[in-house]
């Protein structure tokens, strides 16, 4: 952490022991604040770096953000086909749903495990050169919007072959996405240093996201009774996917507590997880 | 802070753990005790922990470069990422004003899959350089690199040379206040290197230099001040001809240079002795070589190499004059000269391969010594012309 002070012409920087805690927890968020906006172009260089990085030596590319989801889609259609399981009962054709659902989710799976990584992928660059490893963070987690955006283009292809007619508050996504990318983002900051330290994180992450997916109806209906039913209740994940998923395909969000709650959470979480991050970035950066 | 003092580092120690287990948990409670608002307690060692850096001070005005020398793990680099800010010392402060370019690796932030245009944008903008002052120093930055027909290609198929080329000149052109530069400079060919030392003497009067290094030459060539740290410490702090001298002294008692003479089986009792040892600045040293042969060989290379706590200073190379080797008793004297060298204690490493090069005849790794007394001075990399065999 840095003290910094504009001077008549030059930045000024002192480098102490601890010394973000002698500045106050509100100048913090100032300085977090200047940070982000200060390396803005450096964000946007990080994240086209990691999409070039990713898809440059690929031929389909960007287009295996569609695959996923075809898949998932696929194998439960046809589980369900065969009676091996029901999807419960929903009102709109069931691939639309899914794949809708799915985009949703993976902004926070995507972008979970591309941000948990980042830290420990750039390990050499992060101990021989000072930069924000805020930035870095950040644009590991845009991978994930890359991603939305193929899958929402899947899903009007979808729109089209079903001859379904969506709502017109289907603009209104990108602000309905805002509660998961910031639960995303703050969770992904945490995890990154985390790994950083431990490599279990790492290791553990993507076993535990497969899992929450199949803890929360994404790919089938709010069940209505048993364990399953409290725990939707209560799982903040299911209310960021679900009513951003509701408002396009009816109108209307039927769980707005619920949406509105879980939006709550995720401002607490990002927040309280960015501090963290702040404070404790160059403690990682020795031991990664 | 005095108005031309660029750095300022004051007390500063950094600790390091010794065992990986150890060092993750000493992390995460660090993080910790930070998080809920308690001091690290930085100033105690624990178990397994060490002060890698120990007391180091020192201020740096613009203007003027300072050297950091010393035996591997002394310390250098540690002291670079400190002022860099990567880490954060554990006692003490370091203050710094203005921007700050750290070359502690050229090229660590090139994306292989990335194109050279690409790589320069992407690099600029982790060394902080705007997307405006990126655009503008452009041109300037390929020009400097030498790499203009492979602007577009991917940074993988790039020669070693030419990635650090690239690394250098993006370093070298975000115009920093302070510069800290760690033994970057050796890579490189010779022209490039005269490049680099050409352009960090532009941006040296509005900036402040610290140099790391194991080259003495470039340390003596343009450093006038130099910290010599050994195990952390300073163990000197003045002027860069003492430095060198302190630094030297160091790795003589840190252990002897390797000894050993190696011969061909037909070549017995070898003995390579300096004559002159006590040889004045501008002298001819006289090196005498004596030996047994069993055949005639006909020989190809002959160097003779002078090197000063083991690091390589300069050569002659007398293959002309020594052609042959008759079968009996061999007595050559050698003379070379004028060793126009820095003063200070000086090996001798003798080599002759045979005429195909294939086999080496004589290989005496530091068989003898001088020393060289005159002015004290810069001395260069310096090819010291034979005179005669006789």
């Amino acid at each position: 952490m840095t003290r910094e002070r504009r001077t008549m012409e030059e930045r000024i920087v002192t480098y102490e022991p601890d010394n973000s805690l002698k500045s106050g927890y509100l100048s913090i968020f100032a300085e977090i604040f200047r940070e982000l906006a200060r390396n803005r172009w450096l964000t946007y260089q990080l994240f086209k770096r990691n999409f070039l990085a990713l898809y440059k030596q690929s031929f389909i590319g960007v287009f295996w953000a569609v695959i996923l989801p075809l898949i998932s889609v696929g194998t439960f259609i046809i589980l369900n086909r065969s009676g091996i399981f029901s999807l419960g009962h929903m009102k709109v054709p069931y691939a639309i749903y899914a794949v809708l659902g799915l985009a949703f989710w993976q902004i926070f799976a995507t972008g979970i495990l591309a941000s948990a990584n980042s830290l420990v992928q750039a390990g050499p660059m992060i101990t021989k050169i000072n930069f924000s490893k805020k930035s870095l963070v950040i644009a590991s987690a845009g991978q994930a919007l890359i991603s939305f955006a193929v899958q929402i283009i899947l899903v009007l292809v979808l729109f089209v072959l079903y001859r379904f007619v969506p709502d017109v508050r289907i603009l209104l996504i990108p602000l309905m996405i805002v509660p998961i990318v910031l639960l995303t983002l703050g969770l992904g900051l945490i995890l990154s240093l985390l790994n950083g330290v431990f490599r279990d994180i790492g290791n553990a992450l993507s076993m535990v996201i497969t899992f929450f997916m199949f803890l929360t109806p994404v790919l089938y209906a709010e069940p209505s009774a048993g364990v399953l039913a409290v725990i939707t209740r209560y799982n903040p994940l299911y209310y960021l996917v679900a009513a951003p998923r509701e408002l396009v395909l009816t109108g209307a969000v039927v769980h707005w507590k619920g949406f509105l709650a879980s939006s709550i959470f995720s401002l607490a979480v990002f927040t309280a997880c960015i501090l963290a991050f702040h404070l404790t970035e160059t403690r990682v950066a020795e031991r990664i | 802070m005095k108005n031309d003092i660029a750095i300022k580092v004051e007390n500063v120690s950094k600790k390091y753990c010794k065992t990986l287990k150890r060092s993750m948990l000493y992390g995460i409670s660090d993080i910790s005790r930070n998080l809920i608002g308690l001091g690290s307690r930085p100033g105690m060692l624990r178990r397994d922990e060490f002060w890698g850096v120990d007391d180091i001070s020192f201020e740096l005005e613009k203007g003027q470069v300072l050297g950091l020398i010393g035996p591997n793990g002394a310390g250098k680099t540690t002291v670079l990422k400190l002022m860099n800010g990567i880490f954060w010392p554990d006692k003490g402060r370091i203050t710094l004003k203005g921007r700050i370019g750290a070359l502690i690796e050229v090229g660590a932030g090139f994306h292989p899959m990335l194109t050279g245009r690409e790589n320069i944008y992407l690099n600029a903008s982790i060394l902080g350089m705007t997307k405006k002052e990126t655009d503008r120093k452009f041109d300037e930055i390929v020009e400097f690199s030498g790499i203009a027909d492979f602007l577009d290609t991917p940074v993988k198929f790039y020669s070693s040379g030419m990635f650090v080329r690239l690394g250098f000149s993006v370093a070298v052109h975000s115009e920093p206040d302070i510069l800290l530069v760690d033994e970057v400079l050796a890579v490189g060919d010779s022209a490039f290197r005269a490049k680099c030392y050409k352009r960090i003497g532009e941006i040296l009067p509005g900036s402040a230099v610290v140099l790391v290094s194991h080259n003495m030459v470039n340390i003596s060539r343009l450093c006038e001040n130099t910290i010599v740290l050994e195990g952390g410490r300073a163990v000197f702090h003045g002027e860069t001809d003492l430095a060198i001298d302190r630094y030297h002294s160091l790795l003589k008692t840190a252990g002897e240079e390797p000894r050993g003479i190696f011969t061909c089986p037909s070549m017995n009792s070898f003995s390579c002795r300096v004559l002159n040892r006590d040889v004045n600045y501008g002298d001819n040293l006289k090196i005498e070589l004596s030996f047994d042969s069993s055949e005639d060989i006909r020989t190809g290379l002959c160097l003779m190499a002078v090197s000063e706590a083991d690091v390589y200073v300069g050569q002659t190379d007398f293959s002309e004059a020594f052609k042959e080797i008759k079968r009996g008793k061999n007595r050559f004297i050698l003379e070379a000269g004028p060793a126009c060298l820095r003063k200070g204690e000086y090996e001798v490493t003798i080599t002759v391969l045979d005429v195909s090069k294939k086999q080496t005849i004589v290989h005496a790794v530091n068989c003898d010594e001088f020393v060289l007394r005159g002015p004290r001075g810069y001395g260069v990399e310096y090819q010291i012309p034979y005179i005669k065999i006789y």
